[in-house]
């Protein structure tokens, strides 16, 4: 894809609205109906009935908004992660967009090109398939 | 170029690019200096059919991303389990569209590298 920096700033604001909404649903979904089944949005877990790497991460963020850091930790590491994007993607898109700069693409730029280098790539794939696995023996 | 050896080039490897784009393609091979022949031989493209299987098996962890070049998204596609399944299906219709996309990048670098 050829991405820019309005292409980058609109698929990163239109992914914290649709978490922000999910967040929202799933803690309606979870203080109305606990007695029902949460809603299963996996594809990989609904074709296997194994959790994928990210399986559990809602509940990770749920936790953390809680106060539950160490619970967030144990359901699944990937929370902070989005989390974090989360919470600074807004307020970054906002100042990009106010001082008309482009530092988050500029940044999402560098980190791109980081992340590639096979000496971080190869430990952060390690990592994944790690809780990846951890996941699976969790049954999450 | 060599009109000769552009439609060669064209022939073979058409199917890694947008239609619509080819006989702009064309055009502008034919326009390039004969010097890029050597540099355009040796450019790998992407299968966009490849895109699509494996978008199809593990789009939502993102691999589809990951191996057209889009890191950072597809860093994205596997923290949300593939934007909550929704991302994951969108991609399987943009993939092959996404890969051509980034062949004719990879080309356009090729011709203006100096």
């Amino acid at each position: 894809m050829n991405l820019n920096p309005h292409r980058l700033y609109g698929i990163l604001s239109v992914a914290c609205g649709a978490g922000y909404g999910w967040l929202y649903y799933s803690t309606i979904s979870h203080h109305g109906a606990s007695n029902l089944h949460s809603f299963e949005v996996c594809l990989f877990k609904a074709a296997t009935g194994l959790p994928c790497p990210s399986c559990g991460s809602t509940r990770a963020v749920l936790a953390l908004m809680a106060g539950n850091a160490h619970e967030a930790l144990l359901l699944n590491p990937f929370g902070f992660v989005i989390a974090i994007v989360m919470l600074l993607a807004p307020v970054w898109i906002c100042y990009d967009l106010l001082s008309k700069e482009t530092t988050l693409f500029d940044f999402y730029c560098c980190l791109e090109t980081w992340v590639r280098k096979p000496t971080i790539a190869f430990p952060l794939v390690l990592l994944v398939i790690i809780n990846w696995i951890w996941n699976i023996s969790k049954g999450l | 170029m060599d009109a000769q050896k552009v439609d060669m080039f064209i022939m073979t490897n058409g199917k890694y690019f947008e239609s619509y784009e080819v006989a702009e393609l064309r055009d502008q091979l034919l326009y390039a200096d004969e010097s890029k022949w050597a540099v355009i031989q040796t450019l790998q493209f992407k299968d966009p059919t490849t895109s699509l299987i494996v978008s199809l098996v593990a789009g939502s962890f993102g691999v589809d991303r990951f191996i057209i070049g889009d890191t950072g998204l597809g860093i994205g596609k596997l923290l949300t389990c593939g934007g909550l399944g929704v991302w994951a299906i969108i991609d399987w219709f943009k993939i092959m569209g996404a890969t051509r996309e980034k062949n004719m990048m990879q080309l356009q670098e090729a011709l203006s590298y100096k």
